[in-house]
């Protein structure tokens, strides 16, 4: 067990350096750059080859790399080309509203999607079961985006019960705001993940320790609970962390809908502004969020059911 | 078995809009712009908030929006399944940790994020899109195929070829290819899906294509505010893009069903 934590610990930190580069290069070899793009118009050449310089953009890529990686290790992102304010700001700005988004999210997919998986799987094949596995196999197919804008046009352009978009304010202080964006983020995600809970129920129940638990006479409570749930949940977990992927998108389509001030505005403006520096940064915060992710669902995974393998 | 869906309707909802998307812009209906979300008069499905027609935007609008994604899967196929067939067949193992290592470091990145990155420096370019989105999907497909396929490499049948002195390729594509099919067969369904929702969101939000483009999630992304009033401009590509991710998911939930006896299918 501590091997296994050890081993997948050392995984993530080798990831970690290599995901820091990745990104680097990524961003690094993008064509063009801020000094272009703001100033083509009204300066000479010579004056965008000194700003170049005053950015420090006419450095070898290697030494910004090294420049840059060092100021990320004393936990400095560097300044926007923008608004020339600390990148770190802007990450401390939008990561509340994101943060509130995907949590309020998780704390309703999670127990909605277990009961509903457990629900369908003991019932295999039955008409609730059916029925159930016809409606998560539909709404997953619809793109988040047409569930969103279907669900404002209804509900607040025509029937006016809820707001269509973010006005300012905490988002916690008005749970109103909440709904609709949580109701487009729960659509997909509770779909794909009950669909791996039943499968894990049904791969349990037909497991022969259940069997013969059910034989030795184990209350059905005690059955579901005890012997077939942990290892329903495994697929459920690791479907969640890859259901990170899935929501992320959702989350930047939602608050791109919503006009809420998350993680994904502040993306989409830095791309559109090409402010590298906040890309880089921004990029590099939710790339490290993804793989803390995996690992802390790889971990209880190894907890729920410790002869799951380090996974190459 | 629990009852499916029949054949005939995964068939049709994927077909329709694939049709449209091949053939739509060969018609030329030549319709003259309206005034903004009209409905009727002259344009079945009435005009966009710009004035144009929906019908003949939705005949245009499929290439784009199947394309990129359709392209990307094909990429994502023929450079990870080549990676995860050498791999899995290779006898050397540092060739197969050197091909496959690297991926596993790809793997947890969130795949709008690196998209996005592309479209700070190619924005508006199908081409830069597609490849992102392709290689994205490279590190799943690439341990997906070489997994199957080492199960079937590491099987009695491949021993029994090698011992009637069968050549390399003729075990390796003949057989092993071959019996990678079921699992890939099951993954591509999910992964053509996944790969629309990922063009459709990047084009919604404004990071790919210029936003007047024809495009079926373009459109849904200009027309929402006009939803009431002319609900045709927001559903009629939507409808579109559902009705083939739908019919694609129908057709790999078979596909999954039918394998799943033969191959437990990873990811």
């Amino acid at each position: 067990m501590r091997s296994y934590a050890a081993q997948r610990a050392a995984l993530a930190i080798l990831q970690l350096a290599a995901l820091s580069v990745l990104v680097f290069v990524l961003t690094a070899l993008l064509p063009g750059d801020a000094a272009d793009m703001r100033f083509t118009e009204t300066l000479t050449p010579d004056q965008v080859a000194r700003l170049r310089e005053q950015l420090g953009l006419d450095e070898p890529a290697f030494e910004r790399f090294t420049h840059w990686f060092g100021n990320v290790l004393s936990g400095d992102l560097g300044t926007s080309l923008i608004s020339g304010g600390p990148v770190l700001d802007i990450v401390k700005a939008s990561v509340g509203a994101t943060l509130v988004l995907t949590l309020a999210t998780l704390a309703v997919v999670i127990p909605l999607a277990v009961a509903l998986g457990i629900l369908m799987g003991t019932r295999e094949n039955g008409r609730l079961d059916r029925t159930l596995t016809s409606i998560t196999l539909g709404l997953s197919a619809i793109p988040d985006f047409v569930i969103a804008v279907v669900l404002v046009a209804l509900f607040s352009l025509k029937l006016g019960w809820l707001p269509a978009t973010w006005v300012g304010g905490s988002l916690l202080a008005s749970p109103a705001l909440l709904v609709l964006p949580v109701a487009v983020l729960l659509g997909r995600t509770v779909c794909l993940l009950s669909r791996q809970v039943r499968a894990g129920t049904i791969n349990a129940l037909h497991a022969d320790y259940v069997v013969q638990a059910r034989r030795l006479g184990v209350p059905r409570r005690r059955l579901l609970l005890r012997h077939v749930l942990p290892n329903a949940a495994v697929p459920g977990v690791q479907e969640l962390a890859r259901t990170g992927d899935t929501l992320l998108g959702g989350v930047l389509v939602v608050e791109a809908i919503f006009a809420i001030p998350g993680f994904a505005t502040a993306l989409v403006d830095g791309v559109e502004t090409r402010d590298v520096p906040v890309v880089q940064g921004l990029t590099l915060v939710l790339a490290v969020a993804a793989l803390l992710i995996n690992l802390g669902a790889d971990l209880v995974c190894n907890r729920l059911v410790p002869r799951t393998e380090l996974l190459r | 078995m629990r009852a499916r869906t029949p054949l005939v309707v995964s068939a049709a909802l994927v077909l329709i809009p694939l049709l449209v998307a091949l053939f739509g812009p060969l018609l030329n209906l030549d319709s003259r712009p309206g005034l903004p979300y009209e409905s009727g008069s002259g344009h079945p499905l009435g005009t966009d908030g710009l004035g144009r027609d929906v019908l003949e935007l939705l005949l245009v609008g499929g290439r784009t929006a199947l394309g990129m994604a359709l392209g990307a899967v094909a990429i994502a196929y023929l450079l990870g399944g080549v990676i995860g067939l050498v791999a899995a067949s290779t006898r050397h193992r540092w060739i197969d940790e050197l091909l496959i290592r690297p991926l596993d470091v790809l793997l947890p990145l969130p795949s709008l994020l690196v998209i996005s990155v592309v479209a700070v420096g190619w924005r508006a370019s199908p081409l830069a899109i597609t490849l992102a989105v392709a290689m994205v999907n490279v590190p799943t497909v690439a341990r997906l195929v070489r997994a199957a396929a080492l199960e079937a490499a590491s099987g009695p049948v491949v021993e029994a070829l090698r011992m009637q002195r069968e050549s390399w390729v003729g075990i390796h594509l003949g057989y092993v290819g071959r019996a990678v099919l079921g699992p890939v067969a099951a993954d591509v369904g999910t992964r053509i899906t996944l790969a629309v929702f990922l063009v459709a969101s990047v084009n919604f939000l404004g990071l790919g294509l210029s936003p007047t483009a024809p495009d079926w999630a373009v459109s849904v992304s200009r027309n929402r505010e006009g939803l009431l009033l002319q609900p045709w401009a927001v559903l009629a590509p939507a409808l579109m893009l559902v009705a083939f991710t739908l019919g694609f998911n129908l057709l790999a939930d078979r596909l999954v069903h039918r394998t799943r006896r033969l191959v437990e299918v990873d990811r």
